[in-house]
């Protein structure tokens, strides 16, 4: 059975507490979203609420932690992250605090809510933090594996997370490696990178079945798995990173700096969110085609390209 | 490592006032040869810092001491010297590059948990400590002006509900900040009031006053989180620079104005 990233994340953990008494969930009015009432029913104790307090939360979390916690700090990634920035690098980051903050329904993808509440700005904010990893995963399966590797580490994390339920594109023996991609189609003509769900377009039917495309799953933004992205796009010497997220701060800069400094120069198309805000639609193709994200795009990236 | 003041002196009102004269001459200097740093807050809240330090009211190996308003580091700095976490000789090297003593308090130092610089966390971050480790003591310490965050009503109303018992909250409350008085920058009415209608208690001391501190950190509490209001005096010890906003910090103090300064304080040991 098909289940959504959220979900995979709310079993993932409740699990995790069965057998790891030092889990706790530090929430901000969002368990039901989050997928976690049967952990604060099952773990009262573990589970503390907050309520609508993002800064308190983060700093609470970090004072948790440092009691020998690991911490989940859970909310939507447009309020944590987003509000709570500044307490995140201050009592988090800069303090080397256990905690594994959780950003749902990031992205255009994931909600009709509109641009207040599409988190187009994660991934920048929180790579741009020093002693925090930032991971993005494209499944229920990469998630619940994601999750219990963090579980196991001391390091501050930020877990980017959709809401909509996305096509499985990982089967149950795939071993998650932080700092480690993978590469989920072998090609020669265009390297395709991107992270969570959105990367489904590059397996969509429509596409041109002329050119041989290597599709790159960066789950592991940061760290992020350089020695192969680079080794990829030295083979096909195009590049097309794909990220539902704004341009500015996203993987695709990320990529097309390192890459500079190692003077290595594929033709390059960065299909993202280009300086704009988002807005409410309830189908996400319909989304993804007006913000120029969408497969009609990709087509014309390849197309282009080449 | 806990220093053990309470037997060395006794012309004083309190065994901790000679201390407290040589902690504040301690403090000028590491303020004078360094070349700046806030000097008004943290000659307010020296003696709330001794107080936690050198009263033995708490086991320090086991209770925690959040400063939440980092820029008073100076003020701790000079007591966790004192108190022999780490060698005085290290003092002067203040905000200096390559210092442990880095100019907002760090954790990095030797007897400090929690890394503060940005006002506002400290008090979360200490509910999150009394939460984890209900056993002890957690004492954090913010100032008044940092009370304009809108985070630490966060934390307040989060001690509450979580009936942190083992919370205290010590208050210097100087009345100024940067710009000016509090008062006139953004005023705190009655902040008594506001603490006990969050369900906090509140005692309302003298900062500068050994007893009256003692006696409020001794209170104990199961369900109740405690907040101690210090009223406290800015750059107290120093007239110069008493109840002078424009001595929240300090940069390059005139030699004439170190020498005033040195003398005031050391008449008092």
């Amino acid at each position: 059975m098909t289940i959504s990233i959220r979900q995979a994340f709310g079993e993932t953990l409740y699990n995790l507490a069965k057998t790891n008494r030092n889990i706790y969930v530090v929430d901000m009015d969002l368990k039901s979203s989050l997928c976690l009432n049967k952990f604060a029913q099952k773990y009262p104790r573990r589970f503390i609420e907050c309520g609508v307090a993002e800064n308190n939360a983060a700093a609470i979390a970090a004072g948790l932690a440092k009691t020998g916690k690991t911490v989940f700090l859970t909310s939507f990634a447009c309020f944590s992250p987003a509000i709570n920035w500044n307490t995140i690098k201050q009592s988090i980051a800069y303090n080397q605090a256990n905690v594994k903050i959780i950003g749902s329904h990031a992205g255009l993808l994931s909600t009709d809510l509109g641009a207040t509440h599409q988190m187009l700005e994660d991934v920048a904010l929180m790579s741009a933090m020093p002693n925090m990893e930032v991971f993005s995963p494209i499944d229920s399966i990469e998630t619940e594996k994601l999750i219990t590797t963090i579980s196991h580490s001391k390091t501050p994390a930020y877990v980017r997370l959709v809401r909509a339920t996305t096509p499985q594109v990982f089967d149950k023996k795939l071993t998650f490696t932080i700092g480690k991609s993978h590469i989920l189609k072998k090609g020669e003509d265009i390297t395709i990178v991107g992270h969570g769900p959105i990367l489904n377009q590059a397996f969509d039917s429509s596409l041109p079945k002329k050119v041989s495309l290597e599709i790159i799953n960066c789950s592991s933004i940061k760290p992020l798995d350089v020695a192969t992205i680079v080794k990829s796009v030295k083979k096909t010497k195009h590049l097309i990173c794909l990220e539902d997220h704004q341009k500015n701060g996203g993987l695709g800069q990320m990529i097309a700096s390192i890459l500079l400094e190692k003077n290595i120069h594929p033709k390059f198309v960065h299909l993202a969110v280009d300086n704009r805000f988002g807005q409410s639609g309830r189908d996400s193709k319909k989304l993804y085609d007006y913000y120029k994200i969408g497969v009609n795009n990709l087509i014309d990236a390849i197309n282009k390209i080449l | 490592m806990h220093y053990t003041y309470l037997m060395l002196s006794f012309n004083k009102d309190h065994p901790l006032d000679q201390l407290s004269s040589e902690l504040r001459l301690d403090l000028l200097e590491i303020i004078y040869q360094s070349g700046g740093g806030h000097i008004g807050g943290s000659l307010s809240s020296i003696d709330l810092m001794t107080s936690v330090y050198f009263s033995q009211i708490f086991d320090l190996k086991k209770d925690h001491f959040i400063l939440s308003a980092g820029h008073l580091c100076t003020a701790l700095y000079v007591v966790l010297a004192k108190a022999g976490y780490f060698s005085p000789k290290l003092l002067p090297s203040y905000s200096s590059f390559g210092s442990l003593l880095q100019g907002h308090v760090s954790a990095q130092v030797p007897g400090v948990e929690y890394s503060s610089g940005s006002l506002g966390q400290g008090l979360s971050f200490a509910c999150g400590l009394a939460l984890g480790d209900r056993d002890n003591k957690t004492i954090c310490l913010t100032s008044d002006g940092e009370h304009q965050e809108g985070q630490i009503w966060e934390a307040v109303m989060f001690a509450k509900k979580y009936q942190l018992g083992n919370l205290i909250n010590i208050v210097d409350f100087n009345g100024y900040q940067i710009d000016g008085a509090v008062k006139d920058i953004m005023p705190l009415n009655d902040l008594a009031a506001k603490y006990i209608s969050f369900g906090w208690s509140v005692t309302t001391v003298d900062g500068h006053d050994f007893n009256q501190i003692f006696k409020a950190l001794k209170k104990e509490s199961v369900l109740y989180p405690h907040c101690i209001i210090a009223k406290t005096t800015l750059g107290k010890g120093i007239s110069y620079m008493e109840n002078n906003y424009n001595y929240h910090d300090v940069k390059n103090l005139s030699p004439d104005l170190y020498n005033q300064a040195l003398v005031q304080l050391r008449s008092k040991l």
